[in-house]
């Protein structure tokens, strides 16, 4: 298993060490960030003392060096927007983010699971129809058209929820159900057609004939083997929610890190980006990682493959 | 970033398994344990005496000599500090804040007489050090202040306390404007940090912070101690929501008061209160490049463009055509110069008119502009080009994000595009061209495509004027740019819009965008 963890964070410091250097440096060919941070009726004399401040007047390889330095220090640099420890934002960012996008990816998984298996348990029935068709729809609803009219609906009109904010339990319903709708679309229509496959499987039969009975077969026997594709799936669609819950954060004035992202880019701020870009990219990678644990765990073929 | 090792979808392997939902449970409540609770919970409560007010950002900072940035300024500027003078909008005229009376004692010397029994929220009391020690930090410290740059642009300044209610402030060169200039210096004791700026600053407003949840609300409270008279609201809440139909459903749907930036689109309904909002859009010329460097072409340019008919469709009605890029109530504003009437048919003869003297009119004008400067920016492009087309001219639309376009919008400017014209917008929140003029018409302005030696002349002479000489002068640089040097294609004076629920009384005026008095506001009843 070692062996496993050692090749596997091996062979993420390559695509890392690409994102910080691409992040980097494709940041710094898009505009002189004091046009966006000083007046426009700055002097020369100012334009120049702001650069050397903040060491934009050496060459890129120079600034890299810099920024790679302080990175080993754990030092992430300076936000120019509000002069406070870029680490500081993206810490204070990043949770939120996590929590909602592990909440949002836990409703997904239990509701696609219920659904799906339901809906696939009688293949072409009623139940399986009308999931089919709510799974599609949900998996192509545009988020942002779901978010507005959901705060027209149930903010404006009905009163129901907060338009938006992160205060109270209520706050997060909206959020959630917008990130959720894709996720939970997409998920459905996987366990539906795992466990379509696996209903139908010789050992789903075998299971049967012993007399096993029908939630046996479902879930011990048939949800098992349809949940590895879920799993799949799942992972991916998660690190897309940590990656870019932009939308949402947008929306619901959710304080998160890809509002912060957005923001970061757009506003120049260099150093905030870059560690928001790293700590985002470490924490998916370390995704991935578990979830190719569990896989290994789970499954002895993959763990033999790994230590081959 | 999908691991080689996963099994693709739908081909999970039959056998032995161990509970893989349980794995996927794990790793989420694990997430969850981790990223801790922060964000439930978060908000503040409001009662009645709270004013609630949604902002499209939140303030990257409070420190008062980066008060001239909008985000900050909206906050800040009268309600947690106080300049010595203040500029009241609707007059342009100045009244006093921290100082009651000045007095320009020598071309180069101004003298302030401070307000008595002012103190700062901290309780120490404010003097003529504390208004020297304010000026010094925001012009001299090396900190980098926006309202440096902004407003004093590398004059040089000194301030010295005569005695604890005298102020001298001695300039380089004569400015008869700088009590104006000063009434963006925002008031700081002298325990504030000189070496660095400070993200919440103590000052003599009528607010103090009380509580800054950084990504979520900022509270002020009333100040007890205030020299004036005392704010109607006890206390204000600040949220912000980057998306302006949002801002609006906040009012609408009663969990905020004041709703600030909002465009037509984002549904105000009956809570919108338009206002008129000091901004000015209009398109920069290139007239170094040709076909732009033939003044036919360029009143080809403003007779072809309908202004009247834009501000009716584009802009929803909000805005009103304009000839110049200051509105009345700003010195220097030239009421005879009136927006180019619209004149296709005139506008088609100038080209062709060009054209027969060997002007290369089909040469392609790009058109700059910038995503978002302004509700409906890219349709009023469309709008432009599609007029500027028909007039005979051959016109390209090139759409920026704010920092590539800024590119263009200074100097030095970008010189491998060919001719072009900007989409721009300005706003003069002090109230006097000098803000204006040089930087945006002067030959060597940051801002300036172009300019000639005549209006020049006339800007400097403006600068060099106090009273009513000052407003003549820069009247009539306005009007020789829009008659003679005519660079601009002006467009339309803004309007601006804010929602207000029926429970709270306030009258935005041209700097609310810039900044919004909570000692204006008042529970309604």
């Amino acid at each position: 298993m070692l062996t496993f963890l050692r090749r596997r964070i091996v062979s993420s410091a390559i695509p890392l060490l690409v994102v910080i250097l691409g992040v980097f440096f494709l940041a710094r060919l898009t505009g002189d960030p004091a046009n966006l941070y000083l007046p426009l009726s700055a002097t020369p004399e100012m334009r120049e003392s702001f650069s050397a401040q903040h060491g934009f007047d050496q060459s890129l390889t120079a600034q890299f060096g810099d920024y790679l330095a302080e990175l080993a220090r754990f030092d992430f640099g300076e936000s120019l927007r509000t002069a406070q420890p870029a680490s500081e934002a993206v810490l204070r960012a990043f949770p939120a983010t996590l929590q909602l996008a592990g909440f949002t990816m836990l409703l997904a998984v239990i509701g696609a699971v219920v659904v799906g298996s339901l809906a696939a348990y009688r293949p072409n029935s009623p139940a399986d129809r009308i999931a089919s068709f709510l799974s599609s729809t949900a998996a192509s609803t545009p988020d942002f058209w779901f978010a507005i009219m959901g705060v027209l609906i149930f903010a404006v009109q009905l009163d129901w929820l907060p338009t938006s904010g992160t205060a109270g339990a209520a706050a997060w319903v909206l959020p959630v159900a917008t990130l959720l709708i894709r996720p939970f679309g997409v998920l459905v229509q996987v366990v539906r057609g795992a466990m379509v496959s696996a209903l139908s499987a010789p050992y789903i039969k075998v299971a049967r004939s012993t007399g096993a009975s029908e939630q046996r077969v479902i879930f011990k026997h048939a949800l098992r083997n349809a949940g590895a594709p879920a799993l799949t799936v799942a992972g991916d669609l998660t690190v897309g929610l940590i990656n870019g819950a932009v939308v949402v954060e947008t929306i619901f004035g959710w304080p998160g890190i890809g509002k912060l992202m957005i923001d970061s880019i757009l506003q120049r701020d260099f150093a905030v980006l870059q560690a928001a870009v790293l700590l985002t990219a470490l924490t998916i990678f370390a995704l991935n990682i578990l979830i190719d644990i569990g896989y290994a765990l789970l499954d002895a073929r993959v763990r033999q493959g790994a230590m081959a | 970033m999908q691991s080689p090792l996963r099994p693709p979808k739908g081909t999970g392997p039959p056998g032995r398994k161990a509970p893989v939902f349980a794995t996927v449970f794990a790793v989420v409540g694990a997430i969850l344990l981790a990223s801790g609770c922060t964000v439930a919970n978060s908000g503040a409560a409001a009662g009645a005496d709270t004013v609630r007010i949604v902002l499209p950002e939140e303030p990257p900072t409070l420190e008062p000599c980066d008060a001239s940035l909008t985000a900050t300024g909206r906050v800040t500027r009268s309600n947690i500090t106080e300049p010595l003078t203040e500029r009241v909008p609707k007059t342009g005229e100045l009244e006093p804040k921290l100082a009651t009376e000045w007095d320009q004692k020598a071309p180069k010397t101004w003298e302030f007489t401070l307000r008595e029994g002012v103190t700062f929220h901290d309780g120490t009391a404010f003097d003529a050090e504390a208004a020297a020690y304010s000026i010094d930090r925001t012009v001299n410290s090396g900190i980098e202040c926006n309202v440096n740059g902004y407003v004093f642009g590398g004059t040089k300044i000194s301030a010295t306390a005569v005695n604890d209610t005298t102020l001298k402030v001695t300039t380089a060169e004569p400015d008869p404007i700088l009590p104006l200039r000063l009434s963006f210096v925002e008031v700081v004791p002298t325990t504030t940090d000189a070496k660095g700026k400070v993200r919440e600053p103590v000052g003599t407003g009528p607010y103090r912070i009380d509580k800054w949840n950084q990504g979520i609300n900022l509270r002020l409270e009333r100040f007890d101690g205030y020299w004036g008279k005392a704010p109607e609201y006890k206390a204000a809440l600040y949220s912000w929501r980057a998306e302006g139909s949002i801002r609006a459903a906040m009012v609408s749907s009663g969990e905020a008061d004041v709703a600030v930036g909002l465009a037509p689109a984002d549904g105000a309904g009956d809570h919108a209160v338009e206002f008129p909002n000091n901004e000015t859009t209009y398109l920069r010329m290139d007239a170094t490049q040709k076909p732009l460097d033939d003044l036919r072409v360029r009143e080809a340019v403003n007779y072809a463009i309908d202004k009247k008919g834009l501000v009716a469709s584009v802009f929803a009605g909000l805005g009103e055509p304009a000839g110049q890029v200051v509105p009345t109530g700003v010195t220097g504003y030239n009421p005879d110069v009136k927006a180019w009437p619209y004149d296709m048919e005139r506008a088609k003869s100038l080209v062709e008119e060009a054209k027969a003297d060997g002007v290369p009119v089909d040469k392609t004008i790009t058109l700059i502009g910038r995503n978002g400067i302004y509700p409906k920016a890219a349709e009023a492009l469309e709008v432009v080009q599609n007029s500027l087309l028909e007039a005979g001219l051959k016109v390209k639309i090139k759409m920026l994000d704010v920092n590539a376009w800024m590119e263009y919008l200074l100097r030095p400017f970008p010189d491998d595009i060919g001719p072009t014209m900007l989409q721009a917008q300005h706003g003069n929140q002090a109230g006097d061209a000098a803000f204006t003029m040089d930087q945006i018409y002067g030959t060597k302005g940051a801002q300036s495509s172009y300019g000639t030696a005549a209006l020049d002349k006339l800007i400097q002479r403006g600068e060099l004027a106090s009273g009513p000489e000052r407003q003549t002068a820069f009247a009539e640089a306005l009007a020789h740019q829009s008659d003679k040097v005519v660079r601009d294609a002006v467009l339309a004076h803004m309007t601006g819009i804010i929602a207000l629920a029926p429970n709270v009384e306030y009258t935005p005026n041209s700097a609310s965008n810039d900044e919004m008095h909570l000692a204006e506001m008042h529970p309604a009843g």
